[in-house]
């Protein structure tokens, strides 16, 4: 081998071995959250996030960046139009902004909400109606080898109008690092304890809990395809150990008047078993229920019923039915 | 290392003359985009909403659409579409479509669905998207052609 090109080798071999340690020994500490208990509806709730940095770069080396958070809360709460994040840290206060819908994610190659809500999920809630928005800091920071601090970023945010029950994400990450699957040191993820929002009018949206019975998606309209779930593990009930359970439902207009009942035992009517005691039925309300075009459906009530029909389960294991209202706000 | 500074001044030499070789056939080529063509029956392959894939959940087999040549679609009945009457429709534009826009019968509005035209499989698919009901939801319908190898 050429003595220069057995230099660039080792050149390579050095930067290589930097990197690697840099990766290793540099990153964020573990993420962790004060969310309160509850909140009234309406109410502007300031949740903490606490976490810390820890640089082990090679001396003379920096490292420059800017800090990144996320929230993952509820779309009714509107948070893209009044969440507000700021930070405190020993190296400086300052707001972070929203990074634009526009700039993409470099490593998943879409926008940024997009990409962490891909990345981290729901976490453990049941149901999914959140979006994930990021935010970076105006400046940069630059860090020299063990200049351990601790910061705290803070969300201010109204809670929406609904009664629920949820867990809250966040997320404190570094701008250069972008969202890398394999990266565990500078993306930090915490998810809060059950917060609840209390004070509303209409129905406690559970996101946390499993449900006897659930329709999905959480918002639509007589024209979505919509899923029904059946989770018979929740808690016993009449329907214990069958193997075939049954829909009968009925829907209602605006004015509460009944507009069609489907009550039989077919395989229209048949949930699909989909293992672990859980069983489900997409369909189309309109074509459902043979709708008029001029007819619309506000509201569903609905039981599980066994093959006969005469066991049936409702809203709580009562004899309450479920009721499921279409709306989109 | 007068080898090291003649060798890459030979190479480029090569490199700008193949360059000025290819002008000519390069600029002979024609680059004129096909109008994209959706006459025939279509039926649907795969219904995903939000993203989550419903193809195998629903009975599909009845679900397709056909354009005429003269303009004018029908549906099969009682379908969760866009549209709930038959019509007319057109693209955006003929070679560069990002829209299908169909205007049903008895309907003073045009409805529009995103549009793609993509190659899956050696298979052409028509790929539309669109909201039903809600606007946070959206839903992605590809179909394609019946009888395409006929």
């Amino acid at each position: 081998m050429k003595p220069v090109t057995r230099t660039l080798l080792y050149c390579y071999l050095a930067v290589g071995l930097f990197v690697t340690l840099f990766l290793v020994h540099c990153g964020l500490t573990a993420l962790t959250v004060t969310v309160p208990e509850q909140a009234m509806v309406n109410e502007r709730v300031t949740f903490v996030m606490h976490s810390g940095a820890e640089p082990r770069i090679e001396e003379p080396g920096t490292y420059t960046t800017q800090l990144l958070a996320g929230i993952m809360v509820p779309k009714s709460w509107n948070a893209r139009e009044n969440a507000v994040l700021t930070f405190t840290s020993p190296k400086g206060n300052g707001t972070m902004r929203m990074i634009p819908n526009s700039e993409i994610e470099p490593v998943s190659g879409v926008n940024w909400h997009q990409a962490a809500k891909n990345m981290f999920g729901i976490g453990p809630n049941l149901v999914d109606d959140f979006e994930w928005i990021v935010y970076r800091s105006t400046q940069s920071y630059t860090f020299r080898n063990n200049e351990d601090i601790n910061f705290d970023v803070n969300v201010e945010c109204n809670v929406g109008a609904e009664n629920m029950l949820v867990r809250l994400g966040f997320y404190v990450g570094s701008s250069i690092e972008n969202l890398r699957p394999e990266d565990t040191d500078y993306k930090k993820v915490a998810f809060s304890q059950v917060f609840e929002v209390t004070g509303g009018e209409g129905d406690l949206i559970d996101f946390v809990n499993p449900q006897l019975a659930a329709i999905q998606p959480v918002r639509s309209l007589d024209n979505d395809i919509i899923t029904l779930t059946f989770d018979a593990g929740v808690t016993h009930t009449a329907l214990d150990n069958q193997e075939d359970i049954y829909l009968t439902i009925k829907c209602f207009d605006e004015a509460g008047a009944l507009i069609a009942e489907v009550n039989e035992q077919t395989d229209k009517t048949r949930l699909t078993d989909i293992g672990g005691k859980r069983f489900l039925l997409d369909f189309w309300p309109r074509g459902y229920f043979n709708l008029e075009k001029d007819q619309r459906i506000a509201r569903l009530e609905y039981y599980c019923t066994d093959a006969t029909g005469t066991q049936r389960v409702g809203y709580g294991n009562t004899e309450e039915p479920f009721t499921y209202t279409f709306r989109c706000q | 290392m007068k080898i090291n500074v003649i060798l890459p001044a030979v190479l480029l030499a090569f490199g700008l003359t193949a360059l000025s070789s290819c002008e000519d056939g390069i600029s002979n080529v024609s680059t004129a985009e096909a109008a994209k063509d959706i006459t025939g029956s279509w039926k649907v392959v795969q219904l995903t909403r939000n993203g989550e894939d419903l193809s195998e959940r629903l009975d599909l087999t009845d679900f397709r659409i056909d354009f005429n040549p003269d303009g004018t679609y029908t549906l099969a009945e009682q379908l969760p579409f866009i549209a709930n009457a038959p019509g007319t429709y057109s693209l955006s534009d003929p070679q560069y479509p990002f829209a299908l826009i169909l205007r049903p019968e008895g309907v003073q509005e045009d409805v529009v669905a995103r549009f793609q035209f993509p190659v899956v499989e050696g298979e052409r698919q028509l790929s539309l998207s669109f909201s039903l009901g809600c606007e946070s939801n959206v839903y992605q319908f590809n179909f394609e052609r019946e009888n395409q190898d006929l």
